[in-house]
C-alpha cells in the first residue's frame, strides 16, 4: 500500500553566505507518522524547518505540502495552511497571559478564519488543559519556568489545529522526568491525527517515539530509517554520533 | 455544572488586563469624571481663553501620543517621525481649503487620509527595519518632508507658508477647536479600546513580544504594523488639520517641527506605553511637567535636547510609565526605579 505524504522536500538547500546549512535535502514526511529528525549540533536541523516554515528564504529546491508547491511562501501563509512549529529557543509572547499566548495559535491558524478572538480564548481551555497548565492559565509568560515554556511553545502551535507539527527540541532542558511526560504528550498529540517531526537531541526521546528517523550531518542526508537501523548505522555512529555520545547512549539504553 | 464553572473564572485579556478591578476600577471612575469634566469645561465661568487653549493644545497632544501609542506601545516599532503625519495633516487640510476651495470637514478628510496613505507607503519598505535601524529611518523621513515643504514654494507656499480663512462665527472659534481637540483624543481612546478587542489587537501585542513566533502563528505581521503606522498617522494627520486651521497658518518649520514627535512620545512613556489611557494621561503630566521645567530652570525654551533627556530618563527609570505606580502595581520608590533598571535591562 503506497502511503500518503504530506509533506515532501526536493532538493532543499539553504547557504548562508558560503556555508552550507542544508544541502540538497530529499525528505518525505508521511501522513500519520512521527518522523525523528537527528544529527549533531549545527547540522541543519533547525535552518531546515526554517526554510520549509518561511521563516528564512530558500536558497534552492521546492517544498511540497499535500501536493501543493509551498516553495518560498511567508510564514504567516504557510501556519495558516496547517503546518505549525515549536521553536529551541523558546518565543512566548511575555506581556500575555498563558491563555492569550495559545489563543493567538487558535484566532490566526489553520482553524482561525472561524473564531473571533473571544471564541479563541474560549476554545482553548480544552488544549491548555491537554499540554498540563491549567493551573497557570492566567499566570503571565513570563512568570513560568523552562519546561512550562515547552509546554507553551506546544500548546501555542496546537492550537493552529495544524495537520502537520514540527517539534524542535521540546525536551531539551527537561530532567528524566518531564522527558517521559513530554513524550507521552507527543503520543498522544499525534493520536490526535497529527503528523510529527521530531528533532531531539535526547536519544531515548528518538526511540521512543519515533517511528522512523533521518538524520542530517553538515546539511546533508546521512541515512534514514527505522531508529534502530539508523542508531547502529557504523557511519552515523561513527562520522554523527561520536564516541562519547554512543557509550552515552548505550548505558542509557543499558539503564532503562 | 461545567457551565456553572464556567462562569465562576471569566476570561482574563490582559492588553485590557485589570481594568475593571481593584485599584484599576477606581482609575476608571476618576478619568470617567475628568472626561465629564473636559466635556463641560467651556460651559463653565472660569473658563477663560487661556485655559481653552492650553487645554485644546493638550488634548490635540494627547491624540497624537495614543495614535503614536499604536505603532510605537503596542506593535513595539519605535516611530521618531510622526511629525510627518502631522504636518500633512496640516497641509492636507490648509492646500484643500485655498487651493480647492473646500470646506473645514472634508479638508480634514483629505488631510488625514493623506496622511495614512504616506504612512502606507513609506511603512511598507521601512517596517521591514528593526529597532533603531527603524527610528533612524523615520527621523530621517520626518526630516525630508520638512525641507520637501519647505523648499516646494509652489505648491506649498514654501518659506511664506500659507494662510487659512478664520472660522466663522470668531467668538466660536475657541469652543469649537476645543471640542474638535476633545473628541479626536475620546475618539482615539475609544479606537484603542475596539482594536484591543479585535485580532488586530492581538497582531500588535504578539508583534510586539515576539514578531518571529507571531508571523508563524498565522499573523500577516506586514499588514498588521502597516496598519498600526497607518491608523497612527491617521490620529497624527487628523490632530495637524485641526492645528492648521485653529492657528489659520501653515509653516513648514513648524508643522514639522521634531519637539513634536518627541512631545507625543514622551506623554505616551510618561503615562505608560502600550496601555488604554496612558498616552491620554500622559499628555496632560507632560504639559504639568514642563511648565514646572520652564518656570524653575533657566532655559526659557524647551529644545529637543532636553525633551530628548527627559525621554531617556524616563525610559530608564521607569519603561512602562507612571502608570505602573498610579495603579498600585508598583510602589513608587528608589528601589523600584532600581529594579526597573535591572528588568529591561537598559
Ligand atoms: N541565521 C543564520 N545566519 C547564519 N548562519 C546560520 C544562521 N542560522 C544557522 N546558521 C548556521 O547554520 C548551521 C546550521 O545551524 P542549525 O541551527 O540549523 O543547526 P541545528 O542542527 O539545528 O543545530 P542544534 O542541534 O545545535 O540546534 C550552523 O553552522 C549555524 O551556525
Ligand atoms: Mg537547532
Amino acid at each position: 500500500m503506497e502511503r500518503e505524504v504530506i509533506l515532501e522536500t526536493q532538493n532543499a538547500t539553504k547557504h548562508f553566505g558560503g556555508l552550507a546549512a542544508v544541502e540538497k535535502v530529499n525528505m518525505k514526511i508521511y501522513k500519520g507518522e512521527i518522523l525523528g529528525l537527528i544529527g549533531p549540533n549545527g547540522a541543519g536541523k533547525t535552518t531546515f524547518v526554517n526554510i520549509i516554515t518561511g521563516m528564512l528564504p530558500i536558497t534552492a529546491g521546492k517544498v511540497y505540502f499535500k501536493g501543493q508547491d509551498i516553495t518560498g511562501w511567508p510564514a504567516y501563509k504557510v501556519g495558516r495552511l496547517g503546518i505549525a512549529r515549536t521553536f529551541q529557543i523558546v518565543k512566548p509572547f511575555r506581556g500575555m497571559t498563558v491563555r492569550e499566548n495559545v489563543a493567538v495559535g487558535a484566532m490566526f491558524g489553520h482553524g482561525g478564519h472561524k473564531r473571533s478572538p473571544r471564541e479563541a480564548l474560549e476554545h482553548v481551555d480544552e488544549i491548555i488543559e491537554f499540554v498540563g497548565m491549567a493551573h497557570l492559565r492566567d499566570k503571565h509568560a513570563d512568570q513560568l519556568t523552562l519546561p512550562y515554556l515547552k509546554r507553551l511553545e506546544l500548546a501555542k502551535a496546537l492550537a493552529m489545529d495544524p495537520e502537520l507539527l514540527f517539534l524542535d527540541e521540546v525536551m531539551a532542558g527537561l530532567n528524566t522526568k518531564e522527558i517521559e511526560s513530554a513524550m507521552e504528550l507527543v503520543r498522544r498529540i499525534n493520536e490526535r491525527g497529527i503528523t510529527i517531526l521530531v528533532i531531539e537531541h535526547v536519544m531515548k526521546a528518538i526511540v521512543g517515539v519515533t517511528q522512523r528517523v533521518f538524520v542530517l550531518n553538515f546539511g546533508q542526508e546521512l541515512a534514514q530509517g527505522t531508529p534502530h537501523e539508523v542508531l547502529n548505522n557504523p557511519e552515523v555512529i561513527q562520522a554523527y554520533l561520536g564516541e562519547k555520545f554512543v557509550e552515552r547512549f548505550f548505558r542509557q539504553q543499558k539503564a532503562a | 455544572m461545567s457551565d456553572k464553572e464556567k462562569k465562576k473564572a471569566p476570561i482574563r485579556y490582559s492588553p485590557l488586563d485589570g481594568l475593571f478591578k481593584g485599584r484599576q476600577g477606581v482609575l476608571l471612575g476618576l478619568f470617567a469624571l475628568f472626561a465629564l469634566f473636559l466635556a463641560i469645561f467651556p460651559l463653565l465661568p472660569f473658563a477663560s481663553g487661556f485655559w481653552l487653549n492650553t487645554l485644546t493644545l493638550i488634548l490635540l497632544l494627547a491624540a497624537m501620543a495614543i495614535g503614536w501609542n499604536f505603532i510605537g506601545g503596542y506593535t513595539g516599532y519605535a516611530a521618531f517621525g510622526n511629525v510627518a503625519f502631522f504636518g500633512i495633516g496640516a497641509y492636507g487640510t490648509g492646500l484643500s481649503m485655498i487651493r480647492l476651495g473646500l470646506g473645514f470637514f472634508p479638508s480634514l478628510m483629505i488631510g488625514a487620509v493623506a496622511a495614512m496613505v504616506f504612512a502606507i507607503l513609506i511603512g511598507l519598505p521601512i517596517l521591514r527595519l528593526k529597532g533603531h535601524y527603524f527610528a533612524i529611518a523615520t527621523v530621517a523621513i520626518a526630516t525630508a518632508m520638512g525641507e520637501i515643504a519647505d523648499s516646494w514654494t509652489s505648491f506649498t507656499g514654501g518659506a511664506a507658508g500659507i494662510t487659512l480663512p478664520f472660522f466663522s462665527p470668531i467668538e466660536w472659534s475657541g469652543q469649537f477647536f476645543y471640542y474638535m481637540a476633545f473628541l479626536l483624543a475620546m475618539g482615539g481612546l475609544l479606537l484603542t479600546w475596539f482594536i484591543l478587542n479585535r485580532k488586530m489587537g492581538y497582531s500588535w501585542v504578539a508583534i510586539r513580544e515576539d514578531e518571529d513566533a507571531a508571523n508563524m502563528m498565522g499573523i500577516n505581521t506586514t499588514w498588521a504594523k502597516v496598519m498600526a503606522f497607518a491608523l497612527s498617522a491617521l490620529m497624527a494627520g487628523l490632530a495637524g488639520g485641526i492645528y492648521a486651521y485653529w492657528k489659520t497658518f501653515v509653516l513648514a518649520e513648524e508643522v514639522f517641527k521634531i519637539e513634536y514627535t518627541l512631545q507625543m512620545i514622551l506623554a505616551a512613556v510618561l503615562g505608560g506605553t502600550g496601555t488604554i489611557f496612558g498616552p491620554f494621561i500622559g499628555a496632560f503630566i507632560y504639559y504639568i511637567l514642563i511648565t514646572l521645567l520652564v518656570f524653575f530652570l533657566p532655559v526659557g525654551q524647551l529644545h529637543a535636547t532636553i525633551l530628548g533627556v527627559i525621554i531617556i530618563l524616563v525610559m530608564v527609570f521607569t519603561p512602562k510609565g507612571l502608570m505602573d505606580f498610579l495603579s498600585g502595581k508598583k510602589k513608587l520608590s528608589v528601589n523600584a526605579l532600581l529594579e526597573n533598571i535591572r528588568t529591561y535591562r537598559v
